[in-house]
């Protein structure tokens, strides 16, 4: 079953909006994973 | 001066021993003890399970790096723990055996001041009856020479398909409490797409199975998650991968027999099934090493450092599912008996599981057990490296790093398909990785605006960037601190 559309499916493989979607992705991840972590048991 | 023994070089006893290496001055020891010669990034095994990465690219001899950068080795596995020494030892120990060389079969207590216990987990392949890597069509791709094997195994189908036999793959979980769910998600996509690209796909049915009680659970309770302009469940987004690629699904199984050719499993409404298969990968369920721990005067005190895996500072209180609270996971990862132990990564005893429980109809417990993957285990390596770090260098103990997985983020960049121009990516990340519904109740405990997944190109190449990037990092080469955990 095709759930996914020839327009959606042209955006995640066409090389050129992937490349900005790649450096998106890596900041996002970045700043997620990078930015930070800590405890959970004493609240300010 | 002070000795620091790391037990196991997997990413957390890797990362431990190259920040402790890196910061502190050569008048300290740090010592790493494993049985394996190599380091291997475990991530990249799916693309030699498909046969488009050699296991050499995916890992490096220990020694000579080791030896290079002042990080003492033991090629030895552990025996039993001695955290207070013994009659005639009054330094703490680990009594370890060496597994190579002239010295091989001969034990040895590794003393210590601060001891990381990082071995990882048990592949626990006993608890299956017949899951045996590479035996009844059965593969796994939980090391590189797993995956070799199963590379092997899934080449020579593919040479049945396209001889014009139809074959059967089933990719999943192993046993009703296995975790690495992620794993064999990538795993499917990758062998459904190599299926295509050798011109096969039309001769193969390819099936799902997992003890999930939902598509998209991973052991972390499923996720609500911004795709797009969208918010969606991960079940929607995986259903919606899976019928896209003609991928069947089993839930709620858990397998308890393999023999040749066939998967047993029960699932939730109790019913006793079956599923035959040409090719299998499935994921065994992880345990603890069996580890004993004695005082000084030789008595058992296992319990106070294991309970399967080892003991930290959680919240190990039975309580129901609705009681769970992110505050009981823990912080520092310190043993609470021994000071001086520490336990990061998969080590650690998770004081519960984070998906929901779930008993079958018979009372068999089918459901995920909590996932700990690579970055987690950097990160909380890391961690434990530099409160060891402070305590030694200030003189007094110090525990102000700290990174639960209810405070810490991860990203899942799973592989759907390797190529550089037509592979293809499912990148998920989610903060927390334990979900605070505290925090965030109306987002099933997660910031909507961190957790999120995307599906495409950019995926394949972020994930190769990550084998290339986390491979120079673990090869200690310039700057290489600068790339996080």
């Amino acid at each position: 079953m095709k759930r996914i559309s020839p327009r959606m499916r042209f955006r995640m493989m066409n090389p050129v909006l992937q490349f900005f979607k790649f450096i998106i992705l890596s900041i996002k991840i970045m700043v997620i994973v990078a930015g930070g972590h800590g405890g959970t048991r004493k609240v300010n | 001066m002070a000795k620091i023994v790391i037990l196991g070089a997997g990413i957390s006893g890797h990362v431990a021993a190259t920040h402790l290496r890196r910061k502190l001055s050569k008048k300290h020891e740090v010592v790493v003890v494993s049985p394996n010669s190599n380091y291997q990034w475990v991530p990249s095994n799916i693309w030699v399970g498909i046969g488009r990465m050699k296991s050499e690219k995916i890992y490096f001899p220990l020694a000579p790096l080791y030896k290079k950068k002042g990080i003492g080795y033991k090629q030895a596995k552990a025996i039993s723990f001695h955290p207070e020494g013994d009659s005639t030892e009054a330094k703490p120990y680990v009594l370890s055996e060496y597994v190579v060389g002239d010295e091989k079969g001969k034990q040895e207590k590794i003393t210590y001041d601060y001891l990381i216990n990082s071995t990882g987990p048990k592949l626990n392949f006993e608890a299956t009856e017949g899951l045996i890597p590479g035996k009844n069509k059965a593969y796994s791709v939980c090391t590189y020479t797993h995956a070799d094997h199963a590379w092997e195994g899934l080449k020579a189908v593919i040479e049945q398909m396209k001889a014009g036999k139809k074959a059967k793959i089933l990719i999943g979980t192993g046993h009703a409490k296995s975790t690495c769910q992620g794993a064999a998600f990538e795993y499917i996509l990758n062998v459904e797409q190599e299926l295509r690209k050798h011109n096969v796909r039309d001769m193969a049915e390819v099936t799902w199975i997992s003890n999930e009680y939902q598509l998209g659970d991973f052991g972390m309770d499923g996720m609500l998650m911004s795709y797009g302009s969208l918010t969606m469940k991960s079940h929607e987004m995986i259903e919606m991968i899976f019928e896209d690629r003609d991928i069947k699904w089993i839930l709620g199984a858990g397998v308890n027999k393999i023999e040749d050719g066939v998967a047993h499993y029960e699932n939730l409404e109790g019913e006793h099934k079956s599923e035959s298969y040409d090719f299998a990968m499935l994921i065994p369920s992880f345990s603890g090493h069996g580890f004993k721990a004695y005082d000084k005067n030789d008595n058992d005190i296992t319990e106070k450092l294991f309970k399967g895996f080892m003991l930290v500072d959680a919240d190990y209180t039975s309580k129901p599912y609705e009681e769970w609270s992110v505050r009981d996971w823990p912080e520092t990862y310190q043993n609470p008996s021994y000071k001086n132990i520490f336990a990061p990564g998969i080590a650690f005893a998770p004081p519960h599981a984070i998906s929901k429980p779930r008993k079958s109809k018979n009372g068999t417990d089918i459901s995920p057990a909590p996932p700990r993957t690579g970055m987690p285990s950097g990160i909380t390596a890391k961690l434990v490296a530099d409160n060891i770090i402070d305590t030694i260098k200030n003189g007094k103990e110090s525990s102000h790093h700290k990174g639960s997985l209810g405070n810490m983020g991860a990203a899942c960049i799973a592989s759907a398909g390797f190529g550089f121009w037509k592979g293809s990516g499912v990148s998920i990340t989610t903060f927390p990785i334990v979900p605070d519904f505290k925090k965030y109740p109306d987002s099933h405990g997660r910031h909507l605006g961190k957790t999120f997944g995307a599906i495409g190109l950019a995926g394949h190449w972020l994930k190769l960037m990550l084998h290339y990037a986390f491979i120079y990092k673990a090869k200690m080469r310039p700057f290489w601190w600068l790339i996080p955990e």
